[in-house]
């Protein structure tokens, strides 16, 4: 099976992003079948289609629906719009090219879990998505899918945008929580989870844009239906960025379980001319790099991801061919994560600082020798230690090109320069990042 | 004050649950998290960002444990104990975690010790010798930051030496409520900080210094001041107001340096107040009363206080209602017991009069620790002129003085005479007086100034003397003598004893401070913020 257009059957058609566009090509419909739904009956539907998160956890949508505590407790619903895996770019363009689509799946969710207030936590640097998810909202509180009473059905549910500032760490969902709360975006500790203590204390559900927008689907095939695509532990399609050395970067629509390879090959264009694959990375920044030969036989699912000791994540395909020195790649994440590091936890505070002045002093020939076994304890003190996973997305990227690619890392120790011919160093030692003020 | 993060009172007695803390069966309440469990049994658990007075934060990472049945180390501030939970931190994967947390803290933590106010009392400095040892491994370039933050009136920063732990941070969130510390920045880069024009500046400020487990946030008072494994401790309490805060008192023979708080959760849990922290500079013997000065005819001499007082006596003997008695809250339970009943049966006097620091703010009460009544024993002077029967109000002073029935005055003057505002007021109106007899342990110009018929008979202070005092909820809490500042000086049952005639026990010169300096080449080059 090859690219599919199931979340994406309207994408290319430019009136979608309008009302009027949606609605001609069935949109609401949904909505309405929905409200006349038990509750039960959508979160019953949701499970049965085996929807997991797709903003890089994998975690069953319907079994996070279920943590809910049963009583008539208010709680909301947030949209985590926050993308900001290095990588994603997947829910860009769903926003911007069918806001009604998340709008509709949100409306639809927050009847399910209960929830009469929803809010979409978009992350900063994305203004334009955000004025047209802005438009679409005040679209769809004019024609009376947001707000009380909807379509008569005697459901409230209120629904507003709410614009971060641009920190990496308000994509974790407590994070967001925080951030959404007024205070500085920092996670919180667990227990308690959100679904139990979540936003303003209340119990919380925050799901993925691809996940929302999915409920749609869901409801209009149901269940079942939802699994005509995917595997048996990963059901459905899902959106993939695919960015690097290959001929035809973008976003696409495959069925879970998709050969990595095939969709290298055959919808991204496969690699540049003459260029060799060196490895990928499958699931945004912090999920371990693929070598070559793990790529060869690697489906784009949650458990075979898993057995290769990756992740899907959020399904940023990164693929580095030949040209590149995988030094340098390293240096551009350790510098992003130690960019974005909350600063709370000890561990990811000073790791993240620590690992990227290691890797920036081989990048400048200044590494030392020791320097790798030295970043593989780093990285392997820094996993597992921490309130949130920025310290493991730190540190696997770290452990994973260390060990796969540890001759690169040796050489440019050794030999002062790149084992990569002709490779021009991207990374900086900007004095502000090293903490001189 | 919160004790933890689950404050939720029980309605009913709490189950308890069943544990083993590294192989040793203990009981705890359900509820508890596992750092309260190992603190209650009196096992050591390393911790920066825990503090039993604050809520949970969950960021040094380093009370990380063992939980058998959970592949993945856990932290024990934020994990609660389950019946039959079996944890340890004494096997080889927690102790390899717990030196790698401390590494983190250390990486960029300046090696400054030698000029350091909290070496010797440092959480890095104690975990390094427990779980440390090892030749660090970071060669890049520490991160620069913030040194000499001024955050406000008495407390400086070192961003450089801080750990982030946030313990000041929740303090001024949760206890004193008063918002003024934050987390500025992200990542390595972040420091603790105030807003522009909102300082650190709250009566609970240094409670920040003494929760601080690194050298970050020092006193003004005390930094660079003394290096405090030349400190000797003695509990006391606090004498600044009436809640009566347990504290421990910092000397040596150089002096009093320093007051911290000691934890009672009755009274003043961990906390105090910033002005009960100056209740050591009365007491030490440049703010004293050294020896007994006698004035008559209009001539002035310092002679030793027992002469002084058995003098006085001699003259106050049956001398009866010609003699008043002005007396403050600031004395001991004994001292009050001895002192109204010689005025009463030797002296024969009724009129005596409980001067109360400031009537308009007498009895006000921040909330949390600080009352307006400035005494710490108002309570227990009440019950014993209750007992005596004295029951004499402040205006029949006034006319005694003014029709001369009052001819003599003796007062036990304030132990703290800055939170008496109309002390001046007070000794113009009682030198009216044709003789008149201050007891007093703290020295005062306007007093020595007197050219009447005078007394000045120097009083120990409340950490020269053993005795009781009573908070304003009835608690009495007993102190113990700890040193000596001014040998010379009295307590007021002493006095009493002298005036009665009667002889005083031998020489109690005890840990005797103020002799002069200790060799210490640190206090010689104190710098100044």
């Amino acid at each position: 099976m090859a690219e599919v257009k199931y979340l994406s059957e309207h994408y290319h058609k430019p009136e979608y992003r309008g009302l009027a566009g949606y609605k001609a090509n069935g949109g609401y419909a949904m909505l309405e079948k929905a409200l006349k739904m038990q509750p039960q009956q959508i979160i019953d539907e949701v499970k049965a289609s085996g929807l997991r998160g797709r903003g890089g956890a994998g975690f069953p949508t319907g079994m996070k629906w279920g943590f809910l505590p049963k009583n008539g407790e208010p709680r909301y619903l947030l949209c985590n719009a926050d993308e900001s895996e290095p990588g994603t770019f997947k829910d860009r363009v769903m926003m911007e090219k069918a806001p009604h689509q998340l709008i509709e799946g949100m409306i639809i969710s927050a009847y399910a879990v209960g929830a009469k207030k929803a809010y979409i936590y978009i992350r900063g640097e994305y203004m334009g998505p955000a004025a047209i998810l802005e438009e679409a909202i005040a679209e769809a509180k004019k024609a009376g899918y947001i707000g009380k009473n909807i379509l008569g059905s005697g459901v409230d549910v209120e629904l507003d945008l709410y614009l971060g500032a641009g920190a990496y760490i308000c994509g974790e969902e407590t994070g967001l929580i925080s951030s959404l709360e007024g205070f500085k975006g920092q996670p919180k500790l667990k227990p308690p989870f959100p679904a139990v203590q979540g936003y303003l204390k209340k119990p919380t559900i925050v799901n993925n844009v691809e996940t929302l927008a999915a409920v749609v689907n869901i409801i209009r095939d149901g269940g079942q239906g939802y699994r005509k695509y995917g595997t048996e532990k990963s059901a459905g399609t899902k959106l993939f960025s695919l960015s690097g050395a290959v001929q035809k970067p973008g976003t696409y629509e495959v069925p879970l379980g998709y050969k990595l390879m095939d969709f290298i090959n055959n919808e991204c264009g496969g690699l540049l001319p003459g260029r060799k694959l060196k490895g990928v990375i499958p699931g945004g920044s912090s999920a371990p790099i693929l070598s070559a030969e793990e790529c060869m036989d690697a489906t784009l699912d949650y458990e075979n991801m898993a057995a290769k000791g990756s992740m899907l994540g959020s399904g940023a395909i990164i693929v580095i061919d030949d040209s590149y020195c995988m030094v340098d790649v390293l240096s551009t994440i350790t510098h992003f994560y130690h960019h974005e590091s909350c600063g709370q936890c000890t561990p990811c505070r000073e790791g993240t600082g620590w690992v990227q002045k290691i890797v920036h002093g081989i990048v400048h020939g200044n590494g030392k020798p020791g320097d790798v076994d030295l970043l593989l304890k780093i990285a392997d003190n820094m996993k597992g230690r921490t309130i949130c996973a920025l310290s493991d997305a730190a540190a696997l990227p770290v452990l994973s090109f260390v060990t796969k690619y540890r001759e690169e890392f040796e050489y440019f120790i050794k030999e002062k320069k790149s084992k990569v011919k002709g490779t021009q160093i991207y990374a900086q030692l900007n004095p502000s990042e090293m903490g001189a003020h | 004050m919160p004790e933890s993060n689950n404050t939720a009172a029980p309605a009913t007695e709490p189950k308890m649950l069943k544990m083993t803390i590294n192989g040793k069966e203990v009981e705890v309440k359900e509820g508890t998290s596992i750092i309260e469990a190992y603190s209650q049994h009196g096992m050591s658990i390393a911790h920066y960002c825990w503090h039993p007075g604050l809520s949970v934060a969950g960021v040094c990472r380093l009370c990380m444990v063992e939980i058998e049945g959970n592949p993945r180390l856990q932290i024990a501030c934020n994990t609660a104990v389950t019946d039959g939970m079996k944890v340890n931190n004494e096997s080889e994967k927690v102790k390899d975690a717990v030196k790698w947390g401390l590494d983190f803290h250390l990486i960029n933590h300046p090696l400054d010790c030698p000029i350091c106010d909290q070496a010797g009392e440092c959480g890095l400095q104690d975990q390094y010798m427990a779980y440390g040892k090892y030749t660090p491994e970071m060669a890049e370039k520490k991160v620069k930051k913030h040194k000499v933050v001024d955050l406000g009136p008495r407390v400086v920063l070192d961003s450089e030496r801080c750990i982030l732990c946030s313990r000041c941070v929740r303090f001024t969130d949760e206890v004193s409520k008063t918002n003024e510390l934050g987390i500025f920045n992200r990542g390595d880069r972040a420091e603790i900080g105030t807003f522009e024009g909102k300082p650190l500046d709250n009566n609970y400020s240094l409670n920040t210094v003494d929760i601080c487990p690194v050298g970050a946030l020092t006193s003004k008072d005390f930094r660079f001041r003394q290096r405090v494994w030349f400190l000797k401790e003695h509990n006391s309490i606090c004498t600044g107001c009436s809640t009566g805060c347990n504290t421990r008192v910092f000397y040596n023979k150089e002096g009093l340096f320093r007051i911290k708080p000691r934890y009672n959760k009755d009274i003043n849990g961990y906390w105090m107040t910033d002005t009960g922290r100056d209740a050591y500079k009365f007491v030490n013997k440049e703010a004293r009363l050294l020896d007994a000065r006698v004035v008559s005819n209009g001539r002035g001499e310092w002679i030793a206080p027992k002469l002084a007082a058995r003098k006085a006596g001699e003259a106050l003997k049956g001398a009866g209602k010609s003699v008043a008695l002005v007396v403050t809250g600031q004395y001991m339970n004994e001292e009050y017991e001895a002192l109204l009943s010689y005025f009463k049966n030797e002296v024969g006097t009724d009129r005596v009069f409980h001067w109360i620091n400031n009537p308009e703010t007498f009895d006000s009460f921040d909330g949390l620790l600080a009352r307006g009544d400035k005494n710490p024993n108002t309570k227990g002077l009440l019950a014993e002129m209750a007992k005596q029967g004295f029951t004499a109000q402040w205006r029949e002073l006034a006319e005694g003085l003014q029709t001369g029935a009052i001819k003599t005055v003796v007062v036990a003057g304030p132990e703290n005479q800055a939170v008496f505002p109309d002390l001046k007021a007070k000794i113009m109106e009682l030198s009216k007086a044709s003789k008149l007899v201050w007891l007093q342990a703290g020295k005062n110009d306007q007093l020595e100034a007197l050219t009447g018929d005078v007394t000045l008979i120097p009083l120990k202070t409340y950490v020269e003397k053993t005795g009781t005092y009573v908070n304003y909820a009835g608690i009495a809490q007993k102190v113990h003598k700890g040193l000596t500042v001014v040998p010379n000086a009295l307590s007021l049952v002493e006095v009493v004893a002298l005036m009665k005639g009667e002889e005083l026990p031998a020489d109690d010169t005890y840990n005797q401070v103020g002799l002069g300096r200790v060799h210490n080449e640190f206090t010689m080059v104190r710098g100044t913020l």
